[in-house]
């Protein structure tokens, strides 16, 4: 079979559990969860791909795939299943050498598929993660790669002092190289977070996965082997500075804030984007949302599908959801295909796909200004009985 | 069973709604085109081989179809072909539809395992079950089934074709290009024949200068015994769009739970191209009451009993009521509508009155500033 070469590949990491999701990624991949009305959290990063002109993306898959597997399908949504473009999962399989079995870390899902990799002979290839929420052009990041020299180009971004060692910092040069690398620093020098976003070349990143898996000690993992050896090994790395909306949603405090960053006039983040901004989706065959004349929707997202008959505030409503009569929503994400009965209050929630609401149920509360808010969650398909009360920071 | 699916496309009888556009390329209910129904009945009944017919302005047309992907008609065997008149065997257009057919031979013939026909046009709009259709159609030994609904006969309304039936479902009248009485039933323009009777008739009309379908085929075929009749009633919603008033009123009829469960029936989806839009938003002093929403607004004004497209942006203090306001529309702060069909990609200024009624609802063209 014939495969043209690429000057660029993406290999997008998605087979992590996202345990910090807890009762959201009990089926299902953190990358195929629910965000923004019609979105999932693999949408960001493949339509960057896609703005970004990158049409050969590698989707490396290992928790609960069947439902992201079904989503990406052909990548038929991302436009990334022509003739010369492909959006591949790439499940753990078994072979005869080294290269069998469950990834055992991010750098040795690449290890595992590097024939996937040398089919397109790629000049660089990104490493992405599928957890974040953002909008980035990967190809500005590899010219700039590219216009410095350098064997690797991670992309950061300033966070607060506080916060950041929580993260990986890159301490750099007024140039922007990087001559020092610390997971998780108790102590940070800098404040120049990784993004998790890598750009490489091949053949530098080829060779490094290589020697790392001859290495026991390894943990077979981008952050703590990969660039930290590249580093020590002398080679040209480069911090190219993002500053645009980025968010991590590996929680169920962020999964909901960074819903809830999408409303407003001139939100933190701006899911509306022109020629090269667009985020694409898979989208279901649903009809326009019907607005009953008991309905009162403030400051909140409403999908196609829904029908809405109470009252929604500062809320996002997925495709395909049912708001009874005198139901009201505050404050609260509502994912697809939920069906919040009349008379129910959810404040402060994350309902799970398909989740139910019954008549007259309480879901979550309200929260003092200022006072740290106790999101209240519903699992994929779970049912709040009439009548019962999920209380606040509750699952279910 | 193999079925041959083969839509028409209708000649424009909206004014300045099909202007430069056909009736299946019109845009309908928020975020679709009327073609998507006839598409989506075949779609959902299996039928993997298509043919659309179209006579003229059939860009928009091809530009919202393309290759059939969303309804699953982007196959390697069948799918979907445009049928213009210079895709076909004679470069200059039809009189009717069986001279159509006759022109678009090439089709017919390549559809050689197609065993059964389903005509379908674009203006009548429903989600009929084509499956049951065509199962009944075999079961009758009939030539012909004809798709009817009754009560939209009323007297006043000019039909394409009507029947008049006895108690047994027996065909005892018909009428073409009629205004007919209460007491007959309106054919929905969905016709399904066995291939190779069609392929014979065609060429027998033709060769006496016959071409018009409901005429000369079915009615007089009818009327002198040699063409067998079996009538199927549709008892769901059909929308009969032919008339500004009619689009008018069928479109605003879809704030009417009832109609919008039967026609956007969820085990019938009707599917549509992908436009890749964000949800709807509704701001702070946002008043939606009663209305059909599709994705990509953003909401501040007053909006009752009204339908809006995909990316229609209502200012503050406007008030919209009782529209159709089609894609990408802007409506200034504090303007006010009533009885109006926006087309797409109009401006109304802040503070702009436009009033129309009822009957005669105001159209603003695609594009202007008003």
């Amino acid at each position: 079979m014939y495969f043209q070469k690429k000057r660029v590949i993406a290999m997008l990491l998605a087979g992590g559990q996202g345990s910090r999701l807890k009762v959201l990624t009990q089926k299902t991949a953190k990358p195929a969860v629910p965000f923004g009305g019609k979105y999932r959290i693999i949408d960001f990063p493949l339509s960057n791909c896609v703005n970004s002109g990158i049409d050969t993306v590698g989707i490396l898959t290992q928790y609960q795939p069947l439902e992201l597997n079904e989503y990406i399908g052909n990548g038929q949504p991302w436009g990334l299943n022509k003739t010369h473009s492909c959006a591949q999962v790439l499940p753990p399989y078994e072979r005869n050498d080294k290269k069998s079995g469950w990834y055992e870390g991010t750098a040795n899902a690449i290890y595992k598929n590097i024939d996937f990799v040398d089919r397109f002979d790629p000049d660089y290839v990104v490493v992405l993660s599928g957890d974040h929420i953002y909008k980035m052009d990967y190809n500005a990041m590899v010219e700039y790669h590219v216009a410095h020299n350098a064997s690797c180009t991670i992309a950061v971004r300033n966070v607060p002092l506080a916060e950041a060692s929580r993260f990986g910092i890159l301490n750099t040069n007024p140039d922007n190289s990087i001559y020092e690398f610390e997971e998780k620093p108790p102590v940070p020098k800098s404040t120049n977070a990784s993004m998790g976003i890598y750009c490489f070349n091949w053949k530098v990143l080829r060779e490094a996965l290589m020697a790392d898996e001859e290495d026991p000690n390894s943990s077979k993992d981008f952050g703590k082997n990969i660039i930290p050896n590249l580093l020590n090994a002398g080679h040209k790395m480069m911090a190219y500075p993002f500053d645009g909306y980025w968010k991590d949603v590996g929680t169920i405090d962020s999964l909901w804030e960074a819903n809830m960053e999408l409303l407003g006039k001139n939100p933190e983040f701006d899911l509306r984007g022109g020629k090269n901004a667009t985020i694409y989706a898979r989208n279901s065959a649903l009809p326009s949302s019907y607005i009953d004349e008991e309905a009162k929707i403030v400051n909140s997202f409403v999908a196609e599908g829904c029908e809405v008959y109470g009252t929604v505030k500062h809320s996002v409503i997925s495709v395909g959801c049912t708001i009874g009569e005198g139901a009201r929503i505050e404050d609260t994400v509502v994912m697809p295909g939920v069906v919040i009965e009349a008379g129910a209050i959810v404040r402060n929630a994350i309902l799970g796909e398909n989740s139910k609401v019954c008549k007259n149920a309480v879901v979550g509360g309200a929260f003092a200004e200022g006072e740290k808010k106790s999101i209240s969650v519903t699992s994929k398909g779970a049912v709040v009985e009439a009548n019962t009360v999920l209380l606040p920071g509750d699952m279910l | 069973m193999n079925v041959m699916g083969i839509i028409f496309t209708n000649d424009a009888t909206m004014g300045e709604l099909t202007n430069k556009r056909t009736m299946a390329s019109l845009p309908f209910g928020g975020r679709y085109r009327q073609v998507d129904f006839a598409l989506s009945n075949l779609s959902c009944a299996g039928v993997r081989h298509v043919g659309i017919i179209s006579r003229y302005n059939y860009q928009s047309l091809m530009n919202h179809i393309g290759d059939g992907e969303e309804w699953g008609l982007e196959l390697e065997e069948g799918g979907l072909e445009f049928l213009t008149p210079y895709a076909m065997t004679t470069t200059h257009t039809y009189r009717g539809k069986l001279e159509s057919l006759n022109n678009a031979w090439d089709f017919l013939e390549y559809g050689a395992d197609d065993e059964l026909v389903v005509m379908i046009d674009s203006a009548i709009l429903s989600n009929v079950d084509l499956t049951d259709v065509l199962n009944k159609h075999v079961a009758s030994g009939k030539d012909v089934t004809v798709v009817t609904k009754a009560g939209i006969a009323n007297g006043e309304k000019k039909l394409d074709l009507a029947l008049k039936l006895d108690e047994n479902g027996e065909v005892t009248d018909m009428v073409v290009d009629y205004v007919a009485d209460k007491d007959y039933v309106a054919s929905m323009d969905i016709f399904v024949l066995n291939k190779a009777w069609l392929m014979k008739s065609v060429k027998e009309m033709i060769a006496r200068d016959k071409f018009h379908m409901d005429r000369d085929l079915v009615m007089g075929g009818w009327q002198r015994g040699v063409v067998s009749v079996n009538v199927y009633q549709f008892d769901g919603v059909a929308m009969f769009n032919e008339s500004v008033e009619e689009y008018f009123n069928n479109s605003l009829s879809l704030i009417k739970k009832d109609v919008r469960k039967d026609i956007f029936n969820g085990n019938h989806p009707v599917y549509t191209k992908v436009r890749d839009r964000v949800p709807t938003y509704y701001g702070e002093g946002c008043e939606v009451e009663n209305c059909v929403i599709a994705d990509g607004c953003i909401l501040e004004g007053e909006v009752e009993e009204s339908v809006l497209f995909r990316q229609v942006t209502v200012g503050k203090g406007a008030e919209v009521e009782n529209c159709v306001i089609m894609n990408d529309a802007v409506i200034g702060e504090g303007a006010e509508l009533k009885y109006a069909i926006l087309d797409k990609n109009v401006t109304v200024t802040p503070g702009a009155k436009l009033i129309g009624t009822k009957k005669n609802p105001i159209i603003v063209k695609r594009g202007e500033t008003v």
